[in-house]
């Protein structure tokens, strides 16, 4: 646990010396905000009723979705592209630690760095300019925060075994378009899932994005609450766990067939 | 040798190179096919719900989304190398194109051909023509020369503020930041109708960064949605106006950006 640390603490403090980028950041985050509060307010206006939800639950629905992409999104996917197209992926593995541990803390880092240092700001923003709602009560917030940790360790270990791919096509870029697009798709970062046609909901039940953000956010605004969101974290566990296992396994079959380039 | 000549050897160089990488090229393809479809989806899942935002239906949004895209892909498939200037200037690297007897301009351009970005030709086609075929339109032969107006318009628009934007490298020596902050406005333009957000919003996206003569306001007059009440109705005109007061801008800028660069060594 105390390597875990000082390999999340080094990402921490490898981020906060940027101070430009923090601005950028959280310009990227307004602007979002910005854009999902207009669209919202508009399609609210327009048919009050459609949503089954009041115009604060579905605005901070909306903000929810783009405040947790900064604290969610930590791309291990990224720097194990990097590290193999550089080649510098194998000082990674001479390390005497286990990789998927490895990558797991370095992302926890820049969690925690989202979390702390970006988060906090951007929430602000929400409240003081676009109605983003605090949280109501007590269980609601100690529901949506484990929630959230549970989001991380879905959604690391999504990008987690796309990094695993990207060992055997040696780039990213090219795929990485369609995973984001998958990604915000699926998982209600941006439109709920309740809003979805039949089909699509149904096929959206089948797949991990939803423990993304569909689930904490929901919880957040209590569309889902008492049993329902209990059944809604067990559903996290479950993907949380199969995706462990699912990396840990390609990670070891992909490791075999590793190349490194230059050196 | 003259500067398109030029441009276009240079760009065939740069495909030859590009081909050496098939596999990468067809998954690249796919990708951006599958974002586009995936982004409109989202979009269609929306205002199929609601019947309209604000006052654009379903294919108007289409529309406005692919006469956007299909602009874009013009600046993306010939000048995308523009957003590479930075890295020339960080590196010292741009020397090269001063030390050459050709426009610096034509061989940084010419530098790249992005094949993936025929992806983005074929949404915008795509989308236009369901569009059209959708809302019903009749265009005349006017219309259809506005239309094309537009959409060489919409691809120079982009070049000249990306260039804008890669030029203010030349003073401070980084320019990304304000690509990015700047792609978030093409985003919410690309999707959404400017009406919809509010007045400080369209003041930027209209006079300081004209990203919406490239599909809002050329829309409007090819929607038929034009409201000749309203004092801005003329603005639904002159999208070609402003791509070619934009290149003037942009080539006064560039010339005082050449006498200003001092390399950075190495």
């Amino acid at each position: 646990m105390k390597i875990f640390w000082a390999f999340a603490r080094q990402v921490f403090h490898g981020n906060a010396i940027y101070r430009f980028e923090f601005w950028m950041r959280l310009f990227w985050v307004y602007m979002l905000m910005y854009g999902v509060y207009w669209v919202w307010k508009t399609l609210y206006t327009q048919t009050p009723g459609a949503f089954g939800i009041s115009l604060e639950q579905m605005v901070t629905y909306a903000l929810l979705g783009m405040i947790l992409d900064i604290v969610l999104d930590v791309g291990p996917e990224w720097y194990i592209a990097n590290q193999v197209r550089t080649g510098a992926i194998d000082t990674d593995l001479m390390k005497p630690l286990d990789f998927h541990f490895h990558m797991l803390a370095r992302s926890a880092g820049e969690m925690l760095f989202g979390l702390g240092i970006l988060a906090l700001p951007a929430c602000a923003i929400g409240y003081f300019l676009f109605d983003l709602q605090p949280p109501g009560d007590a269980i609601t917030s100690l529901l949506f925060a484990t929630s959230v940790i549970l989001s991380f360790f879905v959604f690391f270990h999504i990008g987690f075994l796309l990094g695993t791919l990207t060992v055997i096509t040696l780039d990213i870029r090219s795929i990485a378009w369609a995973y984001y697009a998958l990604i915000s798709f699926f998982s209600g970062q941006i439109v709920p899932l309740w809003l979805f046609p039949d089909l699509l909901r149904k096929i959206s039940n089948f797949l991990p994005f939803q423990a993304i953000y569909y689930i904490p956010i929901s919880i957040y605004i209590k569309t889902l609450n008492g049993r329902e969101a209990l059944q809604a974290l067990a559903l996290q566990v479950f993907w949380a766990i199969i995706l462990v296992f699912v990396s840990r396994w390609s990670w070891s079959r992909v490791h075999t067939r590793l190349t490194v380039q230059g050196g | 040798m003259n500067g398109v000549q030029l441009y276009f050897r240079l760009i065939h160089i740069s495909l030859l190179s590009r081909m050496q990488y098939q596999a990468n090229f067809i998954v690249g393809i796919l990708g951006l096919l599958f974002w586009n479809v995936i982004n409109l989806g989202l979009i269609g899942v929306l205002v199929t719900q609601f019947t309209s935002l604000k006052d654009w239906t379903l294919w108007e949004v289409v529309f406005l989304y692919s006469l956007w895209i299909f602009g874009y892909s013009l600046y993306g498939v010939f000048f995308s190398h523009t957003s590479e200037l930075e890295n020339y200037l960080i590196e010292g690297t741009f020397d090269q194109f001063l030390l050459r007897p050709a426009s610096p301009l034509i061989q940084l351009l010419g530098r790249e051909f992005q094949l993936n970005e025929l992806a983005n030709v074929f949404i915008g086609l795509t989308g236009i023509s369901l569009a059209y075929t959708r809302l019903d339109l009749h265009w005349d032969g006017w219309k259809w020369g506005f239309f094309i107006a537009s959409v060489v318009s919409g691809g120079i628009i982009v070049l000249a503020i990306n260039l804008l934007i890669a030029c203010t490298g030349f003073w401070t020596g980084r320019s990304r930041g304000t690509s990015f902050i700047v792609s978030q406005f093409y985003y919410l333009v690309q999707q959404y109708p400017i009406d919809i957000f509010g007045m400080g919003f369209r003041l930027i996206v209209t006079g300081l960064l004209p990203v919406a003569f490239m599909n809002y306001y050329p829309a409007l007059f090819l929607l038929d949605k034009v409201n000749h009440a309203s004092p801005s109705w003329w603005l639904s005109y002159i999208s070609p106006l402003v791509a070619f007061l934009l290149v003037g801008i942009v080539s006064v800028v560039w010339q005082l950006a050449l006498i200003r660069y001092s390399s950075s060594g190495s």
